[in-house]
């Protein structure tokens, strides 16, 4: 396992692509929270009765504990980000075909694939400690030292942590059905940001809400609506509440069959 | 026991058959060359061996032990084209070769980038390396460690002449010091230099194997030219026991078995077919002619 970690540590060190695609994610989740945070405080601090009613409707959602929650939301928004990294580490692999190299130096199909499941596993904790430093600085920002109740809802660290995880997983594994980089790419974030939440939307008005069990709205749903945008549908929200605790379930049985897909595949396939 | 053993193996690529059948024993200390026209079968043989394909039927051994990926670690190995991580230096790339098959050390990678002249430039990144420099990285990969057994699939492609002459002598040395080499080529001359043993393969079918000497002894070749080389070669072809005849210029070749070119028929023969022979001889085989004689190729490769 150390040697795995070593090489894949190697392959990375220097590829400053990935760094660079790293930094931007370090910077968009920060950015888009800090922005939102921003525009609460806009609406909130005019002393007028607008921003009275804006207070008595939203609450604080960046305060603690709440800010756990409403931040892994709009931070769950940006995860094409890392995913681009993760299908950029696998679909290199194939164009230079250094997968194939690893196998001849000496490493088992197994140990090739375990090596780009720790990467997956780094990234999503890399992911999700971006997410936590954030969420911990605007806490600290908006909330009154009387009132830091910090860790009542850090739940949402584990949930925004296996959400991150599940998603990767699933670029991972369109990167390495693909192989191809750009077309990987291009199925992925058309995919995520447009196919899927027709369909779900389609299916919610449609039908019987089945849209909940698309591979990525699995995990989507263990993250809600934050508290503010709940309280315009309190049924709708105590009802997503509710639905977290099966989709963890989900999301865990969707990620290991990704990887059992990978695994199979990957014993099977000719390099 | 031999260091590789080969045991009927076959492979397809849908409709085509890419092996079939194929076995033999790679002695140790030998320098195995595998020799055969493009698409005869080499690279997918080796990519085999290597676990990067695997066989439909059949099987190998290493050592007498079925491919095991801690096996592939003592064996230094290039397949088809150099294949290195683009964005790092040849150096990194070593360290990434040492870290997965833990062949060598740190200190041994600039031992082996000197051994193929990338000294210089072992911290540039790989993207900026020319096709000769990328394999010679691919072979310094393949030496560290010094393993005992290196598998080459065309170790010359891409080299300059001197290139070329250094890698071979690369090889002799190293089968002096007790190495196995397994080598694909398609380079007759290249194989008859440096091996010891070849296999011959045609679309898929192993059709001669053995030590290199032995491969080439059982046809007599008989080099003919004439005013008018086309009816010759025509004559010779209608000679009883004449094997594959071809043209080199205005040259005519054609083989028979051992023993069996009777020099003064031959010419008998043409003569009676109003072929008058300018130069007739015996020609000291060479793996080349014996190539042609048994992949049924009429130009070179």
């Amino acid at each position: 396992m150390l040697n795995l970690l070593r090489t894949e540590w190697l392959k990375i060190r220097k590829y400053w692509a990935f760094w660079g695609v790293m930094a931007l994610t370090a910077l968009s989740y920060p950015g888009i929270n800090y922005l939102f945070y921003k525009e609460y405080l806009e609406l909130t601090k005019k002393g007028s009765s607008t921003g009275d009613m804006a207070k008595m409707l939203m609450g604080n959602p960046f305060v603690f504990p709440e800010n756990f929650h409403t931040i892994a939301f709009f931070s769950s928004v940006f995860v094409f980000i890392p995913a681009i990294v993760v299908i950029m580490l696998v679909t290199n692999e194939y164009t230079y075909k250094t997968n194939r190299q690893n196998i001849i130096d000496g490493w088992s199909r197994n140990q090739f694939l375990l090596g780009k499941f720790i990467d997956v596993a780094l990234i999503s904790v890399l992911v999700t400690l971006i997410y936590f430093i954030v969420a911990l600085a605007i806490g600290f920002l908006s909330s009154k030292p009387e009132n830091r109740d910090i860790w009542a809802k850090s739940n949402y660290i584990g949930l925004f942590a296996l959400q991150t995880f599940s998603q990767l997983s699933i670029a991972f594994l369109v990167g390495f059905l693909v192989r191809k980089s750009f077309i990987a790419l291009s199925v992925f974030v058309f995919y995520f940001l447009i196919v899927e939440n027709l369909a779900v939307g389609f299916l919610k008005a449609k039908s019987h809400d089945e849209g909940r069990f698309l591979p990525l709205e699995i995990s989507d749903r263990l993250i809600p609506l934050p508290a503010f945008m709940g309280r315009f549908n309190a049924e709708n929200y105590k009802a997503s509440l509710a639905a977290i605790g099966p989709h963890i379930g989900y999301t865990i049985l969707v990620t290991a069959l990704v990887w059992g897909i990978c695994y199979w595949t990957n014993r099977k396939r000719d390099l | 026991m031999p260091v590789l053993s080969l045991d009927a193996i076959s492979k397809n690529y849908g409709p085509i058959r890419a092996l079939n059948g194929v076995s033999f024993d790679v002695p140790q200390g030998s320098v195995y060359g595998i020799l055969g026209p493009n698409g005869s079968g080499k690279t997918t043989l080796l990519s085999i061996i290597l676990d990067v394909l695997g066989a439909d039927k059949g099987g190998y051994r290493w050592f007498g032990q079925p491919g095991s990926p801690e096996l592939r670690k003592k064996i230094g190995a290039l397949l088809e084209t150099p294949n290195f991580y683009h964005y790092l230096s040849g150096r990194e790339n070593l360290r990434i070769t040492h870290s997965i098959s833990g062949r060598g050390s740190e200190e041994e990678i600039d031992r082996v980038l000197g051994a193929v002249n990338l000294q210089d430039r072992k911290n540039s990144r790989f993207s900026t390396y020319s096709l000769g420099m990328k394999q010679r990285l691919a072979i310094a990969g393949s030496l560290l460690g010094s393993p005992k057994v290196m598998v080459l699939d065309e170790p010359t492609n891409g080299l300059d002449p001197v290139g070329i002459a250094e890698i071979r002598q690369l090889i002799t040395e190293l089968r002096q010091q007790g190495h196995t080499i397994i080598m694909a080529s398609h380079l007759l001359d290249e194989v008859e230099k440096i091996c010891t043993h070849v296999a011959i393969l045609k679309k898929g079918e192993l059709v001669a194997e053995g030590r290199v000497d032995e491969v080439m002894s059982d046809i007599d070749l008989v080099e003919a030219s004439a005013e008018d080389p086309e009816k010759l070669m025509q004559a010779l072809k209608e000679f009883p026991g004449a094997g594959a005849c071809r043209m080199e210029g205005r040259l005519v070749y054609a083989s028979f078995e051992k023993g069996m070119a009777p020099m003064e028929s031959i010419n008998a023969f043409c003569f009676s077919q109003g072929v008058t022979v300018t130069h007739l001889i015996l020609k000291k085989k060479r793996l080349e002619d014996r190539f042609f004689e048994l992949t049924g190729n009429t130009s070179h490769a």
